[in-house]
């Protein structure tokens, strides 16, 4: 049977979220946390390839205890088994400690087949960590995935980006990376809901993946976020006038002004 | 005092929003317009979710909700499409729950598990052509012959008439005793000398099949009847205090509907160059929409609650119907006015939920009869004369 590993995180809902104009930071009162919804679409991933091969399920997660919230709702999805992976010490991690404290978590679950991540989360939108952690597992990462399939111990994929489709052939153990687009994420059952919030989490903690402090954490992070500014779009109004060419002439000019139109 | 859904009810009103979002969503208008009941994947799916059978226990695949669960899935559900929670909500509240409550393990057996997952759709029917609020001048009859009864009269008005398999019926044993000679049966669609009549042409909740059953030399076992044959009035009205909870559930999620489609269109729309919202005049109408569902839900909520406790909820729940159907009402004729021109068109919702909140003042008891248990009670605890 194959074993599936999902990578998911809470993150604040950033679409509701306030952020404090000054320093840029979200106002973690003015919103709730929800799992990322890339992670969504990862998970869903690993469900479905359970529905048609059949398979275990291992959600895992790094973060602060009450990052469980997001592993009950894996569970609600249809998760066989869920790990927290929390320690006061990995506080200030940036990706790439997220990402070697993952890989190191994960290590110690046993043999796997797959890795599934989200493309990005909504709070960071770094998008590092699939990356990375395809370096940090020695693994190939493949993106962009429109068809899935298992071949004895390979997977056969189609990849779809722009205009063109690329179909693939690549021998397990394998990271996979999921966007919004590519499935629909499944409704968990009410009694499911229900149930989740008694299933048992696994916890590891620093102890359990091994490392030294100073690895992990602030300490060891090589990023530093200097500032945050808070990006705004706004629509604007123009009325053209004129003759139906003149307009159509201003429309280009406007178009490659904004360098939306190159040639 | 904690007033906070827990997280397990959270989850349960984001993923049923999302039910109802992804799913009923592009029915509601359909259903409404063409009268015509949900496709079957549709009503499996909802199966699937336990939709079909939200308190009943897991063992015969239901989800084992409390009741503030059960009413958040019937708010949500309703606030898409009202006529499709008024199906659910019957079904659960006083079909299926009526069974576990007052059925034998034998009948539980039988008919749990294809109502909880919904293989089997159920209804509940007391009113006649010539009964309504007065239950017990009920004409259908049973006679006892035997190992069995035979069930001859005519129910009307009966949710989910059209697409049941399932009813429980109430029939008079005994006229003389009046409403203790009435009984509950369980009667099946497949049962010879069951009819559905007329489907009635609804004003609103058009999309549930409501229409009229009738019964000629029906013959039903012993088995069949519901608790004792004695006991029929009693489950009635045990069964009602439950499904009034529903229905005012259903109210809360068209009210919602309409002040929230309301709010929105009130700061898109401008008029003398600003949002017609940031007017004072429709702002205070925002504002008592707002209170008054706010105030529905909490009603509801009380009652579900004094029910999962096992505490007396039967005025309660009178309670928060009549005030939850009666802020629906008035939410959509709010509605409709922030909307003006617009809410009187069927391009857009406004004017379904309109004509859908109306009946959540008739059914399940009228609002007046609302009062006469309300009224009933404060008579009990203040007339000491």
């Amino acid at each position: 049977m194959l074993s599936i590993i999902v990578c998911i995180k809470q993150v604040p809902d950033t679409q509701k979220a306030v952020f404090d104009p000054k320093t840029g930071a979200i106002d973690r009162k003015s919103t709730d946390n929800i799992m990322n919804p890339d992670d969504l679409h990862a998970l869903e991933m690993a469900l479905s390839i359970r529905d048609r091969y059949g398979a275990r399920v291992t959600a895992i997660t790094m973060g602060p205890p009450q990052a469980d919230d997001v592993l009950s709702e894996a569970y609600a999805l249809g998760a066989d088994e869920c790990v927290l992976v929390s320690d006061p010490r990995f506080a200030g991690s940036d990706s790439l400690i997220t990402t070697r404290v993952l890989s190191r978590a994960i290590l110690r679950l046993g043999a796997f087949d797959l890795v599934i991540t989200g493309c990005e989360a909504i709070d960071g939108n770094t998008a590092h960590v699939g990356y990375q952690l395809s370096e940090f597992l020695s693994m190939p990462l493949i993106t962009q995935i429109h068809e899935f399939m298992i071949d004895g111990n390979h997977a056969i994929i189609e990849r779809l980006y722009g205009h063109e489709y690329q179909k693939i052939r690549v021998s397990l153990p394998l990271l996979l990376s999921m966007g919004k687009n590519s499935n629909r994420v499944r409704i968990p059952r009410l009694v499911d809901i229900k149930e989740c919030g008694e299933k048992p989490i696994s916890l590891m903690t620093l102890n359990d993946i091994g490392g030294e402090p100073g690895e992990y954490g602030a300490a060891g992070s090589p990023t530093v976020v200097i500032k945050t500014e808070i990006f705004s779009h706004t629509r604007g109004r123009a009325v053209l006038e004129g003759g139906i060419e003149e307009k159509v002439d201003a429309i280009v000019h406007m178009l490659k002004k904004q360098n939306i139109l190159r040639f | 005092m904690d007033l906070s859904l827990s997280k397990s009810q959270l989850m349960i009103r984001k993923n049923m929003r999302k039910f109802a979002s992804e799913v009923l969503d592009e029915w509601a208008g359909v259903l409404d317009r063409d009268s015509t009941p949900l496709p079957a994947d549709v009503v499996r799916e909802m199966g699937r979710l336990n939709i079909w059978g939200i308190q009943a226990p897991a063992e015969i695949g239901g989800a084992g909700l409390d009741t503030v669960s059960y009413s958040i899935v019937i708010e949500e559900i309703s606030r898409v499409s009202a006529a499709v929670g008024l199906g659910v909500t019957v079904h659960n509240s006083v079909c299926l729950a009526p069974l576990l409550a007052f059925g034998t393990p034998e009948q539980i057996a039988r008919y749990g598990p294809d109502l909880a997952t919904g293989k089997k759709i159920g209804g509940f029917t007391v009113t006649e052509p010539q009964a309504g609020s007065d239950a017990s001048s009920i004409q259908t009859r049973a006679v006892p012959d035997g190992d069995h009864y035979v069930l001859n009269g005519q129910k009307a008005f009966v949710t989910n008439g059209g697409v049941g398999d399932l009813f429980l019926v109430a029939a008079s044993v005994d006229p003389a005793k009046k409403s203790k000679g009435i009984a509950i049966f369980i009667v099946e669609k497949s049962m010879e000398g069951f009819e559905v009549g007329k489907i009635e042409d609804m004003m609103g909740m058009r999309g549930n099949m409501v229409s009229e059953l009738f019964f000629s030399n029906v013959i039903i076992p012993r088995e069949n009847v519901l608790g004792r044959p004695e006991d029929g009035f009693r489950i009635s009205m045990k069964t009602l205090d439950i499904g009034r909870i529903g229905i005012a559930s259903q109210a809360l999620g068209i009210g919602t509907a309409a002040y929230e489609a309301a709010a929105t269109y009130a700061m898109e729309r401008k008029q003398f160059d600003r949002p017609i919202g940031t007017f004072q005049a429709v702002s205070f109408m925002l504002a008592d929409m707002k209170t008054h569902l706010d105030a529905s839900r909490l009603l509801i909520y009380r009652a579900a609650d004094l029910k999962d406790r096992g505490m007396p909820y039967s005025t309660e729940s009178a309670m928060c119907k009549l005030y939850a159907s009666s802020t629906a009402m008035q939410v959509c004729m709010q509605a409709l006015q922030i909307f003006g021109g617009y809410g009187y068109v069927k391009d857009l919702p406004v004017e379904r939920f309109f004509r859908d909140a109306k009946i959540t003042e008739i059914y399940e008891g009228t609002s007046e009869v609302m009062k006469i248990i309300i009224g009933n009670d404060i008579i009990r605890e203040f007339n000491r004369f």
